[in-house]
C-alpha cells in the first residue's frame, strides 16, 4: 500500500509527487496516512488538520480524484475500491498523473484555488464568495425579551444548509468553478440560501437578490458534483434550482403589473 | 481579512523579517469565547483583533456536540415543576464535588438563559418544541431537562453563528499564527509575539490587554476526544510568565468516546435514552449509581465503565456498548444524527441497527489560568476565559452542557471587564516588543539550525502515552512519581529534538515543536498536582486515597514557575449557598 502525495513550493518549476509505502493500521485514515508520511518519510510536508473527527471542514484535499476530508477517508476502503463517486468531469480530472488506483492512493490539493505549500491551498477566493453572499442573521423585528419562536416544522430544511462546514469539497468538484473561478460556488448559494429560509429573517426575496448576478444562482449548470462530494450531504442544488424559480416568479410578478 | 499595521523596524532595532501590529485588545484564540469577546470588544468601540493558530471556523468548540445549560424552563420536569437558576447552580456545585467556587457558579448560571438567548438572537438554529421554544433535553448530574440543543452539533451551530458576527463586523482576525511568547513590561502584559505559520515571519502584538482563549491541554493524553490542536499553548505561556495555573490535576474523562479513535459519542445519546451494556449484556450502571445509572455526572460513569473494563466484563480491546436501538431511527436521525454518522464513519457501525463501542477518554481540562471571577490574572493586562481558564466553575468535574455555557457567557462578561478596565491603562512602549521578537527569531534559528538530534513526534508520543496511563482515570501515588521521573526526562532532552525540516514558512515540524515544549509542562504541572493531592475528588481518583478529604484537600492548587521550577501553593475555595455534603447519584 502505497501513498503518492502532490509536492509544491514556490521557486521549484514543477510539482512533483512522492510516493511512500506506508504501513497500514486497522482503520487507517488518509489524514493518519498523512501523519505517518510526515513522522517517517518527510517532515517537511505540509497539510491542514485540526479535528480529525469530520466536523471543522479544515482537511479537504483531492483523494482519489475526488474531493474529499481526509480525516474521514479509510485507506483499505480507497484500495477496495468502495468509495468510488462517479462526477462529472472537471479541469483537475483532466490533468492526470499515472497512478495504480489498487495499492496506490493519490492525495492532491483541492482544486480550484491556488496551492501555497504541498496539500495546503489559499481559500481565501473560497471565503470572499462566503462573505460576498452577507452570512449574517438579519431579523425584521425588535430583539425580543426571549427567543422567537420558531415551527420545529421548519427545522430540518434548514438544518440541510447550516449543517455545512466550510471544508470547500463542493467548490473543489465544481466544473463551473474549473471552468470561470469568479462563479460564486455552491457553498456560498447554499449558506444564502440558509438565510432565505430561516423563518426569523425579514428580507425575503431582497436576499436572494444578492447572487441574482450572472455568475450567482445562473452560472450553476447542474453537474450535481457538490451534493455527491459534500461530507455533509448539503444539496446546494435544491437552494440554486429553488432560487431561481422565486426569482423567476418575481419576474413575472413585476412584468404583471 | 488581515489588517497590518507594519512598522518594520523605523528605528532598527526590530528586524526586516518581523512586523509590528498596534491593537487595544488582543484576543488569543478563535473559538467560542475568543469570538464572543471579540464582537463585544468591537461593539465598545475599541480595535480589537483575534490571534489564532487555525481559522477560527477549525478551533474545537465546533466539535461539541450536546449542548449548553440554562434554565430556561421550557420543559418541565416529570411532577411539572419549572427550573431555576438555583437549582442549575446546584447541580453544578454538586458535579463539581464542592471544589467550584460559588461565587462564580451563581454568576454563570444567572447569566445562563441571556447567554442562550443572545445566541438565537444572532441567527443560531436550536432546536425546537412543538410550542416554537427552543428544545431542552435531560444531561448527566443535572436534575432537570435543562440543556439547550441544535441536534447533536450545538458547538457547530454557535460557532458558526458567532464567526458570521466576527464577519459583518470586519474584525480583524489574524488566521494561522502560533503565538510564541506573551510580554511583559514594567509589571504589565503588553502583547505577544507570534510566528506567522505560512510564512515564518514573527510579528509583534503591541497592546493594552491580552485576552487568552486558547482552549484547553487534551492532547497530552494519548486517548482523547479533543482536537489536534489542543494542546494547551495558553496555559504553558502563562505558566511562562510566571501566571498561576489552577486546579490542573483534574482532567475530565467522558465516558462514552469512539472506541479506538476516542471521537466523542455525546451525553445526548444518553439524554434521549441510550444506554450502557457490558460485555455480560448488564446495566452495570445500576452498580454504580442506582438511581441516576446512565445519567450519572461524567466522572461516575468513566470510572464505572473503566471498572467494568478492568474486571473482566468489556470486550477484547477495553469497550463497552453504548445502545441506541431502541430509540428507533426517526429520534437517532432527528435528534443524533452527528453521532449516527460518526459511528458510521470511523467505527462502520449504525446505532440504528447496532450498539457502538465505546470507552472513556481524556476530555476536558477543569483546571486552567488561574483567575478571578471578572477573567483577570495576577498580571494586570492579562486576562482569560473559556477552558484554558480556571475561574472555577467545574471545580472537580464538569457537568456536561456547562463548558459551551462557560465560553460564551465569560467571553462576554470578561470582555465587559476589559473594556471597564482598559480606559486606565496607558499606551503600551514599544520597545520591549521589539526585543522580544528578536528574541523568538533567535530561538526560532537555533532550532532550525541544530544539525543532528532526535525527532520529536516519538517523545510526543511517549508523553501521551504515559499521561494517558499513568495519570488517568485511576491514579496511583508511585505509578504517578515513576510517570513524572520520565515526563521531566523528556524535558531536558527537548534541545536535542531536531526538525528535518529547515524552512521558514509553513514548517508544521517546528511548530509541533514549539507545543511540544508547552505540552511537557503542562504535563508536569498535571504530574504535580495529582501526587500532591493525596485524596479523590471528582475527576481525580486515587487508588491508594479512596475518600474525599475535606479537612486537608477543600482547596485549590496553585502552581507557578519559579527559577524553571513547579511551585505549588493553595487557595481556598469560596464557598456559599451548598454545603458540601457526601455525593450520591
Amino acid at each position: 500500500m502505497k501513498l503518492k502525495v502532490y509536492r509544491y513550493y514556490e521557486g521549484i518549476e514543477k510539482p512533483r509527487y512522492d510516493t511512500f509505502k506506508l504501513e497500514p493500521t486497522q482503520g487507517m485514515t488518509v489524514l493518519e496516512a498523512l501523519f505517518q508520511f510526515q513522522q517517517k518519510f518527510d517532515d517537511s510536508i505540509a497539510f491542514h488538520y485540526s479535528c480529525r473527527g469530520a466536523v471543522c471542514g479544515t482537511c479537504s484535499m483531492l483523494i482519489n480524484k475526488v474531493p474529499r476530508l481526509a480525516c474521514r477517508t479509510q485507506v483499505t476502503s480507497l484500495l477496495k475500491g468502495k468509495l468510488k463517486i462517479p462526477l462529472s468531469p472537471y479541469p483537475a480530472l483532466e490533468e492526470t498523473v499515472g497512478w495504480n488506483p489498487e495499492e496506490e492512493i493519490l492525495v492532491e490539493p483541492l482544486p480550484h484555488l491556488p496551492v501555497i505549500r504541498d496539500l495546503i491551498v489559499d481559500m481565501s477566493k473560497f471565503f470572499d464568495f462566503y462573505k460576498y453572499v452577507e452570512p449574517v442573521f438579519k431579523p425584521g423585528d425588535p430583539t425580543p425579551e426571549k427567543e422567537r419562536h420558531m415551527d420545529p416544522a421548519a427545522i430540518p430544511e434548514l438544518e440541510l444548509y447550516t449543517n455545512c462546514i466550510l471544508c470547500g469539497a463542493c467548490f473543489g468538484s465544481c466544473p463551473v468553478d474549473g471552468n470561470d473561478p469568479e462563479y460564486l460556488g455552491p457553498a456560498a448559494l447554499a449558506k444564502l440560501y440558509r438565510f432565505y429560509i430561516d423563518p426569523r429573517e425579514a428580507n425575503g426575496i431582497e436576499r436572494l437578490k444578492i447572487a441574482d448576478i450572472p455568475l450567482g444562482w445562473w452560472d450553476c449548470e447542474f453537474y450535481g458534483n457538490c451534493r455527491r462530494v459534500c461530507p455533509k450531504d448539503v444539496p446546494p442544488l435544491i437552494a440554486i434550482a429553488k432560487a431561481r424559480e422565486q426569482l423567476n416568479q418575481e419576474r413575472e410578478k413585476i412584468g404583471d403589473k | 481579512m488581515l489588517r497590518y499595521l507594519e512598522d518594520d523596524g523605523e528605528d532598527g532595532v526590530a528586524s526586516n523579517m518581523s512586523s509590528i501590529h498596534y491593537h487595544d485588545v488582543i484576543i488569543i484564540g478563535g473559538g467560542l469565547t475568543g469570538l464572543r469577546a471579540a464582537l463585544q470588544v468591537s461593539d465598545s468601540g475599541l480595535n480589537g483583533a483575534v490571534v489564532s493558530k487555525v481559522h477560527p471556523l477549525r478551533s474545537h468548540s465546533v466539535a461539541a456536540q450536546g449542548g449548553m445549560n440554562a434554565s430556561l424552563g421550557n420543559v418541565p420536569d416529570d411532577d411539572g415543576n419549572s427550573d431555576s437558576w438555583e437549582m442549575h447552580a446546584y447541580d453544578t456545585v454538586k458535579g463539581s464535588d464542592y471544589l467550584a467556587d460559588q461565587d462564580a457558579v451563581e454568576h454563570m448560571c444567572r447569566e445562563a438563559t441571556a447567554t442562550v438567548y443572545e445566541l438565537e438572537h444572532m441567527g443560531t438554529v436550536w432546536s425546537r418544541l412543538e410550542n416554537g421554544k427552543i428544545a431542552q433535553r435531560p444531561f448527566g448530574g443535572a436534575g432537570f431537562p435543562r440543556t439547550c440543543y441544535a441536534a447533536d452539533r450545538t458547538g457547530h451551530n454557535a460557532l458558526h453563528t458567532l464567526y458570521e458576527q466576527v464577519l459583518d463586523r470586519n474584525i480583524p482576525v489574524y488566521e494561522e499564527f502560533f503565538v510564541t511568547s506573551l510580554v511583559k513590561d514594567s509589571g504589565r502584559c503588553i502583547g505577544c509575539t507570534a510566528i506567522e505559520i505560512m510564512t515564518g515571519k514573527i510579528h509583534g502584538f503591541i497592546s493594552k490587554v491580552v485576552l487568552m482563549a486558547t482552549g484547553g491541554f487534551g492532547r497530552i493524553f494519548n486517548r482523547s476526544t479533543n482536537a489536534l490542536i489542543n494542546t494547551g499553548d495558553g496555559q504553558a505561556l502563562a505558566l511562562d510568565l510566571g501566571v498561576p495555573l489552577k486546579d490542573m490535576e483534574f482532567v475530565q474523562f467522558h465516558p462514552t468516546t469512539l472506541y479506538r479513535t476516542n471521537i466523542l459519542m455525546s451525553e445526548g445519546a444518553r439524554g434521549e435514552g441510550g444506554i450502557l451494556i457490558n460485555s455480560r449484556g448488564e446495566r452495570f450502571m445500576k452498580r454504580y449509581a442506582p438511581n441516576s445509572m446512565d445519567l450519572a455526572p461524567r466522572d461516575v460513569v468513566a470510572r464505572s465503565i473503566e471498572q467494568e473494563i478492568r474486571d473482566g466484563r468489556g470486550y477484547d480491546g477495553g469497550y463497552i456498548h453504548l445502545d441506541l436501538t431502541h430509540l428507533g431511527a426517526d429520534r437517532i436521525k432527528e435528534r443524533l444524527p452527528g453521532i449516527r454518522q460518526i459511528a458510521m464513519d470511523f467505527a462502520g457501525v449504525d446505532p440504528i441497527n447496532d450498539p457502538v463501542p465505546v470507552q472513556p477518554g481524556q476530555h476536558y481540562s477543569m483546571g486552567g489560568i488561574d483567575v478571578d471571577i471578572n477573567g483577570c490574572t495576577i498580571l494586570p493586562g492579562l486576562y482569560a476565559a473559556g477552558e484554558c481558564a480556571c475561574i472555577s466553575i467545574h471545580g472537580a468535574n464538569r457537568l456536561g452542557g456547562n463548558s459551551l455555557l462557560e465560553t460564551v457567557v465569560y467571553g462576554r462578561l470578561v470582555a465587559d471587564k476589559i473594556i471597564n478596565d482598559i480606559k486606565e491603562i496607558s499606551e503600551p512602549d514599544s520597545l520591549p516588543m521589539k526585543s522580544a521578537v528578536k528574541a523568538v527569531e533567535s530561538k526560532i534559528e537555533e532550532i532550525l539550525g541544530r544539525r543532528e538530534g532526535a525527532s520529536i513526534f516519538k517523545v510526543k508520543e511517549n508523553m501521551a502515552e504515559i499521561m494517558f496511563q499513568k495519570f488517568g482515570i485511576f491514579r496511583d501515588g508511585k505509578i504517578m512519581e515513576e510517570g513524572l521521573k520520565e515526563i521531566k526526562r523528556m524535558q531536558k532532552n527537548l534541545s536535542h529534538l531536531t526538525p528535518n525540516n529547515k524552512n521558514l514558512e509553513l514548517n508544521q515540524t517546528l511548530i509541533q515543536l514549539l507545543e511540544l515544549e508547552g505540552m511537557l509542562k503542562i504535563a508536569e504541572v498535571v504530574a504535580y498536582g495529582a501526587i500532591r493531592r493525596e485524596e479523590s475528588r471528582g475527576s481525580h481518583t486515587r487508588i491508594d486515597y479512596p475518600d474525599r478529604d475535606d479537612d486537608n484537600y477543600l482547596k485549590h492548587t496553585l502552581a507557578v514557575l519559579k527559577d524553571g521550577n513547579i511551585d505549588l501553593s493553595n487557595k481556598s475555595v469560596t464557598l456559599g449557598m451548598f454545603e458540601p455534603k457526601e455525593r450520591v447519584y
